[in-house]
């Protein structure tokens, strides 16, 4: 595990994904007064790496995947994917936190509508809405509307929908927040083996520390209030992780009491959090919260 | 919209991908729906018995009331027959249906493109909606010596009258269903690369449809309303004016037929519209 600073890799002829650098972001909220999301944020998501924003709610995470996918621009600072400033369309996959699937249209055309901004014959895009629903196992489902799906359906195909274009560059939103526990790790599996397949650039968000720790190369942390990266580090973990029992892995089992207590502090020393200061900060007895424990492995 | 021929009811529930089979496929009940006719055909039993309910209620009525005030469902049943036979309560039926879906079919084709506009251009929207609830707010009944002025007493003057009354409760309807068009949804579209014309067809229209079918709805009942008002106060003509003439001369019986007559009408308008209305909204879960 390293610690530290930005540029982290040891080799710097790595092409970046993505860069960002001091990007702030603000909001005008209520009676005038400004939220400020982000400050002074710089961060990278290497080719082809797994990269994972880990941080309590309000950090602004979803904010800067809305920057990164050029939905909203920054107030200040750089932002490139992939050498120049991004623009929503095929070329980033956005899967959101919400599922956002168009609710009149079939899972099989959910995916299509995707897939219009791609020059394709009509033929051609449906079956490659096909193939990719395929992918998420939901060939059965193509023609079902989305509310004759379960939750954990409704994500996969939101993922089909963002992996059909095929994009150079995959943002997930706490993609697996609303899903049960037992759903999520099986998802979480289905990620690791589609991502292993073609290997493009992932900008995740969580606030679970397993999942991070499960999914990521590196992981970034982000603290609340404003929205800041706090620090980053390495997962040195093996892959495939569905292989092998991950989470009594010892350095799994150090990493995941590291960020646990950095997470606590973050929430407890944050004045907006109910939490604030109810509890002395102890870094050195972080019990395990409650995020879901190793099972089924 | 997406139209669907075998949507919804017969398909396969089995995921074909065992590696994805996740805890949350499961569940699903090995019952076999009831028909959906079943439902169907309770609700209508219910129907009648309640008519059935009405019926005596109104005989009753009848009899209680002071003589020839309420004529009895029999006698009622006779003049229908009778006005039928002389054909004069189809011509009026006819003549009333004319100007009513004349003016009603005027009012949807303005008024629809007007509430797409107000709610795509916000600028547009802003400015108009004040004068659009002003005028609607206003009693269309006012109007209608002005209209009589310019438009003299024939059908162009009813069916103007009908027209208006229709026009407001669609303009505002598809307006609002424009104005409530979901955020998440059209972030999603602009995320995977649509632009503004695929997001206005594909999201908001659909989106504001059933906002547009309630606002037909409203505007069908009142230009009915209208129909008969404009028939009352212009040249006295077809059902309004059968209305008129029965009632003045305290001919209930035949009185009565008009009065189901027009209620007939608003039960079946309505009953299509709605009918539209679930055919559009399939994609809604079955309960
Ligand atoms: N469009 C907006 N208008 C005003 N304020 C906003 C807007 N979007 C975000 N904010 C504010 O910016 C801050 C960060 O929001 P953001 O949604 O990015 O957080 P998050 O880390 O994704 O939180 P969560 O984990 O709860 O999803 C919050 O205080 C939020 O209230
Ligand atoms: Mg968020």
């Amino acid at each position: 595990m390293s610690a530290g600073g930005l540029p982290r890799d040891t080799a710097a002829s790595v092409a970046q994904a993505v860069l960002l650098e001091g990007v702030s972001k603000s909001f005008r909220s209520g009676k005038g007064s400004r939220t400020e999301a982000l400050r002074d944020v710089t961060l990278s998501v290497p080719e082809g790496k797994f990269v994972t924003l880990l941080g309590p709610s309000g950090c602004g995470k979803t904010t800067l995947l809305r920057i990164v996918d050029g939905l909203i621009a920054p107030d200040i600072g750089r932002v490139e994917v992939y050498g120049s400033a991004p623009r929503p369309g095929p070329d980033i996959g956005l899967v959101f936190q919400s599922f956002r699937l168009i609710p009149w249209l079939t899972a099989q055309a959910n995916v299509e509508f995707a897939l219009r901004s791609l020059a394709l014959s009509r033929p051609d895009r449906q079956a490659q809405a096909h193939e990719y629903l395929g992918l998420v196992g939901l060939t059965g489902f193509a023609q079902a509307y989305p509310a004759e799906l379960s939750g954990g359906m409704k994500q996969r195909v939101a993922l089909a929908r963002a992996l059909a274009c095929e994009p150079r560059i995959l943002l997930m939103d706490e993609p697996f927040a609303s899903i049960d526990a037992q759903t999520r790790e099986l998802m979480q599996v289905e990620l690791m083996r589609l991502w292993a397949r073609r290997k493009s650039a992932v900008l995740f968000v969580t606030h679970s520390v397993d999942e991070a720790i499960v999914l990521s190369d590196q992981i970034v942390l982000l603290g609340p209030r404003p929205g800041r990266v706090v620090e980053s580090l390495d997962v040195d973990l093996d892959r495939p992780r569905w292989a092998y029992d991950t989470r009594s892995d010892a350095r799994y089992v150090e990493l995941r009491r590291y960020l646990s207590a950095r997470m606590r502090d973050l929430v407890l020393a944050d004045p907006q959090s109910e939490f604030f200061q109810r509890e002395p900060t102890s870094t050195e007895t972080a019990a395990p919260e409650n995020e879901p424990t190793a099972s089924g492995r | 919209m997406q139209a669907n021929p075998d949507g919804g009811k017969h398909r396969t529930k089995q995921p074909t991908n065992s590696m994805t089979t996740g805890a949350a496929d499961a569940g699903r009940s090995p019952l076999p729906d009831p028909p959906y006719w079943q439902g169907a055909a309770v609700v209508g039993l219910y129907r009648l018995g309640f008519l059935v309910l009405l019926i005596l209620a109104w005989f009753w009525a009848s009899q209680s009331v002071q003589r020839n005030i309420i004529p009895t469902p029999w006698a009622t049943a006779e003049a229908a027959v009778k006005l039928i036979g002389e054909g004069r309560l189809p011509d009026a039926l006819l003549s009333s249906l004319s100007v009513y879906f004349s003016g009603y079919l005027a009012a949807a084709i303005c008024a629809i493109p007007i509430g797409l506009l107000m709610g795509a251009m916000r600028p547009v929207g802003k400015t108009l909606d004040v004068f659009v609830f002003a005028l609607s707010a206003t009693p269309r009944v006012a109007f209608i010596p002005l209209i009589i002025v310019l438009l003299g007493l024939g059908p162009q003057a009813k069916i103007f009258v009908v027209f208006l009354g229709a026009v407001m409760p669609i303009i505002i309807n598809t307006y609002a269903g424009v104005l409530a068009a979901d955020d998440e949804l059209i972030e999603m579209a602009r995320s995977v690369g649509a632009g503004k014309g695929r997001i206005f067809l594909r999201i908001v229209l659909p989106g504001a449809l059933p906002f547009v079918v309630v606002g037909l709805r409203i505007g069908a009942t009142i230009g009915l309303i209208n129909t008969v008002v404009a028939e009352l106060y212009t040249a006295v003509t077809g059902l309004g004016g059968l209305l008129a003439v029965y009632g003045n001369t305290f001919r209930m019986a035949e009185y009565f037929v008009i009065v189901l007559t027009l209620a007939l009408i608003g039960v079946v308008v309505t009953e299509i519209l709605r009918l539209i209305e679930t055919r559009l909204g399939r994609w809604r879960q079955r309960s």
